[in-house]
């Protein structure tokens, strides 16, 4: 089928044109920075935020708190949890995240600033501000891409209980209660300094390593967690007695619990040099910077305080050597 | 599917996947702006269109920050939305200019001003159903594959692909008529 003289009648938009636009976007972009609102939806839009709220919530490990009244959790061992994918739609169609699912007020402390491109990990190290580990087997012809680095951005909320409560009433959520001294309630959730490196293959594999320090979420202390995590299941659609299940069964100072949906074909936990991980083996997994995948994999686990993910359109064995070989 | 749609929150905790909107406006804008060109045969009613598509989409990015695939999809379907309230409007407010660029009697002024490119592609595409048209506009206009065409459409791909081919055929016939 010839189809040339069709193709042939795209046209370069006018420069003219493609430069007022690209600067009415701009403005948009300062609009939403200078008003605080909008700032804090744009920051949480970025994640899904009742799935945030139960990541913040569950993120675990309690350490000593620099702060005073402050409890800090860090990641160290994953769980995941089926949700409801009709519920996330729902949520979505909503447009709730972490600042309306809690119902206060939502301030972006530091952006993160968007990630930096480097040659090599060497190069990207200086920028990350820790010496990345690397993977130091490649399967299927695999070979390194690019590094990028994205500095660390923090993001602080107040618990609106009022709202809260009339969010789990929407949600025919009747039967939990709050847990006390919620209301008003600073959280502040950190995400450090993350490294990714992405590799390359025949047939256009591309895998990702992702790397760094465990985000780390304050809390007032003595809030009750469990609770709090169990209301986080519930609003993601978890079953009542599931979610009270798993509410009372892991250990919420030393694990992040992954909200997983339906998409997630299987998951399972295995070794990673010792550590626990997390295998998800998905429908479509799409790296970093990449097209929409195929099939995929995704194996979180930490090491020595540091956080990873292997993920790419490998097979499970594959993804989980790459991770093995991680130093 | 991206990761976000696997594991809530995924975006929020992987910053790797935040976009460089500069990148992606250079890469998007002119093939929704084709798509636009294709679809109303008019290259200033497509700038004005473009421009309400990336108003709309820059609004509320922040969603795809990190997922670039989700955001290239979501544009189209924008810009489909954006082109057929287009076509209502023109239906509601000026029905006789229905027709761009095919009505008789021209003048020696609009004669010259079909010699254009855009008017002679409007004058193509003008007799097409609406169906065809934006298929065209997606394919030629848009540069998407028919799988993605399919995806956005909800036409199965193969249906997609018989489609196209017999348009074009269509199309090649009148195109060498008019040269």
């Amino acid at each position: 089928m010839d189809d040339r003289f069709l193709e042939a009648q795209r046209r370069a938009p006018r420069g003219e044109f493609a430069n007022a636009l690209r600067e009415r976007l701009t403005a948009l972009e300062r609009d939403a920075e200078v008003h605080p609102a909008r700032r804090g939806r744009r920051w949480l839009a970025a994640g899904l935020a009742a799935a945030a709220l139960a990541v913040a919530f569950t993120f675990p490990a309690v350490r000593a708190a620099a702060q005073q009244m402050l409890d800090v959790f860090r990641v160290r061992d994953f769980a995941a949890v089926q949700v409801d994918a009709a519920r996330i739609q729902q949520l979505e169609n909503r447009h709730l995240d972490p600042g309306s699912v809690l119902g206060g007020k939502v301030e972006t402390v530091h952006e993160g600033g968007p990630p930096q491109r480097f040659a090599n990990v060497d190069a990207a190290a200086a920028a990350a501000g820790f010496t990345p580990a690397r993977p130091t087997l490649l399967p299927a012809a695999l070979a390194p891409e690019s590094v990028f680095v994205t500095g660390a951005a923090t993001m602080r909320m107040t618990v609106d209980e009022a709202k809260l409560r009339s969010l789990l009433e929407s949600l025919d959520v009747r039967d939990l209660e709050l847990p006390p001294g919620l209301d008003q309630a600073p959280i502040e959730v950190r995400r450090p300094t993350v490294v990714v490196q992405t590799f390359a293959g025949p047939r256009h594999r591309r895998v990702a390593l992702v790397q760094c320090a465990s985000p780390e979420v304050s809390l007032p202390r003595g809030l009750d967690l469990a609770r709090l995590g169990e209301i986080g299941m519930r609003v993601l659609g978890v079953a009542p007695a599931e979610a009270h299940r798993i509410a009372t069964s892991i250990d919420w100072r030393t694990t992040l619990v992954v909200p997983v949906m339906s998409s997630a074909t299987r998951f399972q936990q295995l070794d990673v040099n010792g550590a626990r991980g997390l295998l998800l083996e998905t429908t479509q997994t799409q790296v970093p910077g990449g097209p929409d995948r195929g099939p995929g994999r995704v194996l979180l686990w930490t090491h020595d305080g540091r956080v990873y993910a292997v993920m790419g359109d490998l097979e499970s064995l594959d993804i989980v050597q790459i991770a093995q070989s991680v130093h | 599917m991206a990761m976000e749609q696997v594991i809530p929150g995924w975006r929020w905790l992987s910053p790797a996947r935040e976009q460089d909107w500069d990148a992606l406006y250079a890469e998007q804008m002119p093939r929704v702006y084709n798509f636009l060109r294709f679809r109303v045969g008019n290259d200033t009613v497509a700038e004005d269109l473009t421009s309400i598509v990336f108003e709309k989409a820059w609004r509320a990015r922040s969603r795809y920050r990190r997922d670039l695939a989700a955001f290239g999809t979501w544009l189209f379907a924008i810009a489909r939305n954006v082109a057929t309230d287009h076509f209502r409007q023109r239906r509601e407010h000026a029905p006789l200019a229905a027709a761009a660029g095919v009505a008789s009697g021209a003048t020696p002024e609009e004669l010259a001003e079909r010699r254009s490119d855009g008017e002679r592609l409007a004058r193509l595409l003008a007799p097409l159903p609406a169906r065809e048209r934006e298929l065209v506009a997606l394919k030629y206009g848009a540069g998407l594959t028919n799988r993605a065409i399919a995806r956005l459409t909800g036409l199965g791909e193969s249906n997609v692909g018989t489609i196209l081919h017999r348009v074009v055929v269509q199309l090649r016939a009148e195109w060498g008529e008019r040269s």
